[in-house]
């Protein structure tokens, strides 16, 4: 057959290189990710499986063992377990009056565990247990989204290791990952969403379940909106480059929207969405129906005052995050603001420092302006600042990479690693051991220190000594495991409740001290009622407990004392 | 449909059987909602099939020989252009014979096409002739079949009278065919005229996403309704299905369908550059007659029974989602109405309500995404886009599929009937950018 020749095609416009050309023009087009998987180079081997590898063993073992033991549970572990036997049990959204205090994806999600489970709630001996066993799940499926994530921003395995050695042992991180909080689950859904979005496959399908997992993250904590903007920016560079990059940016923005207007929908199907009359008085709260819109209204409005009123919350919970771990909160914020830094400086190929930087930082902005803070609001906050300062710290090494050959810079790399981390381990940081009070090397309470049980014996008091018909104000922890368990003790709320739902305090109690049997008092819990009265809703209890009652069981260890009163007639 | 609570209880029966009724159809068509968007954006989410889609980067030398068939009915406005530019484009005149088939009582478009095709002839260029034909039925599939049995070239082609090709499409066939074994290949066929009326906007774009990414979705399953022009098949596939369907209205679904049938593979080009250039129906009435005449082709195709050989369950289900869609359309009519009496009188769960309101989500997403591809589509054509035409095709988004609703009835009332005329669409080359010049109309000597 004759050899034919091909011809170039005449009157070629819009040639692939022309296209390249006009797109880097107009656009400004970036490089791709240091480690983005569309780069050949990008393709991991043995080293990166077996750190990957290492760091879910070692996320296992430091969020695992001792789960059940400690932390303490806590008032808002309870209210997302109840919420989810709710779900379960009563196909509602809350046991109580739903007012939309969060969006309920979360707790769905926590309903959805426990329906696979054999025993439900009880199968890992109590509800908040069986939440944590959630939550640890939850915790090796961030570390592995952290890695890629990490490992994609800035090309560097060192990066990718250090920030997941620090999300897994920072006393910190440990502490909170463990709770039933929804902002655990939120950052499952933002991390999935980072994931995705730099998978760099050029796929509309991937950036769209990008979308679909940002709209879950803030269905699941509203707070994820506030890593939004840093998203998008992300997301536009990523795709700019692709020839589908407006359908992938509209897939993105619209099912995100979608998602997050469900809330919406659900709430004006139940005639929720507005207060009656279009009244937003916060002084005036809607008497005959909950509102969504009233919710957001008056939580935008709520405030504990900001960083920079130096007696406001932040500064007490600042100081009870700096006990636990003052390293990833110092180093964290250095590893911020130089990444930005580094990221602006050269915004092409050190884009992954900016993005990282920004998300932080939109997220402390959050924290430090001002609005109603909680202890455990640090987590949405610590994958980043972990990633941070992996990404700095490799930026550091950098110019080890081009001095001499690989093994060089891969041996300094790896000795700095050990070193690092055995220094964080020791007792030196603190981070597994540390000194007691005797100077003797012992590992950090989150390994040792059973506090749980102290509770489990309250629990025990009150099934053995108390009636199921009786009246008691408890807190939430206790919640589900007196209400899913036989017998059960359907007339016992929490404080939060018999102060704040009219069908509990007025049409159970009649906010009458008198009708009330026992009060059963979790740790600080009487703080915590002095703090929420405010509108004076809890003072019927609080004066059944300090003027009509006797204390008929304390357990006290620590700092940590719980109590159970009988009301005296 | 936006469901909101109101009166009854569902302790009624009827009003039991009427939601769940509503439940299934919701979760129906949010697949195939679902299913719509994704083959809407299937070349575009698929970095291969992208990749496929694009002509050859470059030509190899001409070899294949193409019959162009140009069947025209009372297409004096448009024909003689059309004639001019197959005629001179990129590609030998020995290699080209160009048949413009008409009945022949369209003396009209006979003599305008006579005339053009003397002056040709004055030039030097004798690959152009007129076919006519007398025997019924006077329709489309007729007159390519007598223009198949009576030209020799070894490729066969088809395009509509008011077409405009690119000079290069025999150029990028011709490579296709000598680089890839395929019996068939289905280029890019693009109406442009998207701002003329308030309905263009929209049909232009069906055109955008269906030539441009559909189709590929199509080939690649081997499940393929093909266009009815800019379609180039090999002689010898066309003596194996034995030529058009006389009768179908949609003669070019169906013989794809058929072509499918044997497992032949088949090609699909839609790149920018070489799309076959299109109008519109001038009118609202003529628009509706055109989508009238493919609702019901899909349905005869469906009713004749041929996908059910094709080879596999998926082409077969594929097929049969594709030909009853138009059916499935003029049933959504009617449940439109039915929904919005639900609105305002039923009350069920809140959960079943999200459920039902999904298809809404689904609706606005394929208003998005075409929108988006308004965009698309004058970024690739280097059209300038006015603030107007997206506002008013916002505006005109429901209406629009009201029409194809209307129009999808009309086919099943038609086809309930037993009409089966063809309703010819009128062509006034509104994608014309260059005016048509006055021609002298002399008697036709044709064959």
């Amino acid at each position: 057959m004759k050899q034919i020749e091909a011809t170039q095609a005449p009157q070629q416009d819009n040639t692939d290189h022309e296209i390249d050309q006009q797109l880097k023009k107009r656009f400004k087009a970036r490089a791709l990710l240091p480690g983005s998987p569309a780069r050949e180079a990008s393709h991991w081997g043995l080293a990166q499986h077996a750190l990957l590898l290492v760091s879910l063993v070692s996320g296992a073992i430091t969020h695992g063992y001792h789960l059940f033991l400690y932390p303490l549970y806590v008032t808002d572990e309870g209210i997302y377990m109840e919420q989810a036997w709710s779900v379960l049990r009563e196909g509602a959204l809350s046991p109580y009056t739903y007012f939309y205090d969060h969006a309920p994806a979360g707790w769905l999600m926590i309903a959805g565990w426990v329906s696979l489970l054999p025993f439900q709630f009880q199968t890992f001996g109590n509800a908040i247990n069986t939440g944590r066993v959630l939550m640890l799940i939850i915790h090796l499926v961030n570390v592995f989204l952290l890695f890629h994530v990490t490992y994609r921003f800035s090309g560097s395995t060192l990066a990718a290791t250090i920030a997941a050695f620090l999300f897994n042992f920072s006393p910190l991180a440990v502490y909170y990952q463990r709770e039933v909080v929804l902002d655990n689950l939120m950052v499952f859904w933002v991390l999935l969403s980072l994931y995705l979005v730099t998978r760099d496959d050029g796929r509309i399908a991937t950036v769209t379940l990008s979308g679909l997992a940002f709209g879950m993250g803030v269905l699941t904590k509203e707070n994820a909106i506030f890593f939004a903007p840093v998203f998008l920016y992300l997301l536009y560079t990523q795709i700019r480059r692709h020839q589908n990059y407006r359908f992938a940016m509209a897939s993105w923005c619209y099912v995100s929207f979608s998602v997050i207007s469900l809330y919406f929908l659900y709430a004006s199907l139940k005639n929720e969405l507005l207060p009656t009359h279009f009244d937003f008085d916060l002084n005036n709260p809607p008497a005959d129906h909950v509102s969504l819109l009233y919710s957001i209204w008056w939580q935008l409005h709520r405030s504990q005052g900001s960083i920079l009123d130096t007696h406001s919350y932040f500064w007490v919970i600042l100081h009870i995050w700096w006990a636990k771990d003052p390293f990833i909160l110092v180093a964290g914020a250095v590893a911020l603001f130089a990444n930005v830094v580094i990221g602006l400086k050269d915004r092409s190929h050190n884009r992954g420092f900016l993005v990282v930087s920004l998300l932080a930082a939109g997220y402390a902005f959050y924290v430090a302006k001002g609005s109603v803070l909680l202890e455990f609001y640090i987590v949405p906050l610590l994958p980043f600042l972990a990633m941070n300062m992996g990404m700095f710290i490799s930026y550091l090494l950098r110019p080890l990479r081009k001095a001499g050959p690989k093994a060089i810079p891969v041996a300094v790399e790896s000795a700095f690693a050990l070193v690092f981390c055995a220094i964080l381990i020791s007792p030196t940081g603190g981070y597994v051991y540390n000194h007691d009070q005797w100077g003797k090397v012992v590992f950090h309470d989150l390994y040792k220190l059973p506090v749980t049980p102290m509770q489990a014996a309250e629990l025990a008091y009150v099934r053995k000594n108390i009636p199921p018909t009786a009246k008691i104000i408890i807190d939430d922890e206790l919640w589900v495991d007196l209400h899913d368990v036989a017998p059960y003790y359907k007339w016992a709320h929490s404080h939060w409740k018999a102060a704040a739902d009219p069908a509990v305090r007025d049409k159970l109690f009649g906010k009458n001290w008198q009708n009330i049997d026992y009060i059963v008092m979790s740790n600080q819990m009487l703080q915590a009622m002095e703090q929420n009265n405010g509108d004076g809703n809890e003072t019927w209890i609080i004066d059944a407990l300090l003027y009509h009652s006797e204390r008929v069981w304390d357990l006290k260890r620590g700092g940590i004392e719980l109590q159970i009163y009988k009301i005296v007639k | 449909m936006i469901v909101s609570l109101a009166f009854f209880s569902p302790a009624q029966p009827f009003i039991h059987l009427l939601v769940i009724g509503a439940l299934v159809l919701s979760v129906l068509l949010i697949l195939q909602s679902g299913h719509t968007l994704y083959l809407m954006l299937y070349t575009w989410d698929q970095p291969e099939a992208y990749r496929l889609a694009q002509a050859p980067a470059s030509f190899l030398p001409p070899q294949k020989t193409f019959t162009v068939m140009l069947p025209a009915r009372h297409e004096e406005d448009v024909i003689q252009t059309t004639i001019e530019r197959v005629v001179r484009s990129h590609y030998p005149p020995a290699l080209l014979e160009v048949v413009v088939i008409c009945s022949e009582d369209d003396t009209g478009t006979i003599a305008q096409a006579q005339l053009k095709i003397d002056q040709l002839r004055q030039q030097g260029l004798e690959n152009v002739r007129v076919l006519s034909y007398n025997e019924k039925p006077i329709n489309k599939p007729h007159g390519l079949n007598i223009g198949f049995r009576n030209t020799t070239h070894e490729v066969v082609t088809i395009f509509d009278a008011e077409d405009d090709i690119h000079p290069d499409i025999f150029n990028v066939v011709n490579t296709l065919l000598q680089q890839e074994r395929v019996a068939v290949v289905q280029c890019g066929v693009q109406l442009m005229n998207y701002e003329t009326n308030w309905y263009s906007t929209l049909n232009v774009l069906e055109y955008f996403f269906w030539f441009k990414s559909r189709l590929h979705y199509h080939a690649k399953h081997k499940s393929i309704p093909l266009g009815g022009n800019t379609v180039f098949f090999t002689r010898e596939i066309l003596e194996r299905v034995d030529g058009w369907d006389n009768y179908d209205l949609t003669e070019d679904a169906d013989i794809g369908i058929r072509i499918s049938c044997l497992g032949e593979p088949m090609r699909v080009v839609y790149d920018d550059r070489y799309v076959t250039r299109e109008e519109t129906p001038p009118t609202l009435k003529q628009f509706i007659k055109q989508r009238t005449r493919w609702s019901q082709g899909f349905m005869q195709t469906l009713l004749k029974g041929d996908w059910r050989r094709l080879p596999t369950m998926g082409q077969r289900l594929l097929a049969f989602y594709t030909l009853a869609f138009p059916t499935a359309q003029a049933m959504l009519g009617l449940y439109i109405i039915a929904s919005f009496i639900m609105i305002l009188t039923v009350k069920v769960p809140t959960v079943i309500a999200i459920i039902l309101n999904i298809p809404f989500y689904m609706l606005v997403a394929h208003f998005i995404l075409a929108m988006v591809g308004l965009f698309e589509f004058t970024d690739a054509h280097h059209l300038k886009l006015t603030w107007k035409v997206p506002i008013i095709m916002t505006i005109m988004y429901l209406p629009y599929q009201w029409v194809l609703s209307y129009a999808a009835l009309r086919a099943a009332m038609r086809q309930l009937r037993g009409l089966n005329n063809w309703e010819k669409t009128q062509h006034v080359g509104a994608h014309r950018q260059q005016e048509l010049t006055a021609l002298d109309v002399k008697p036709s000597s044709g064959r």
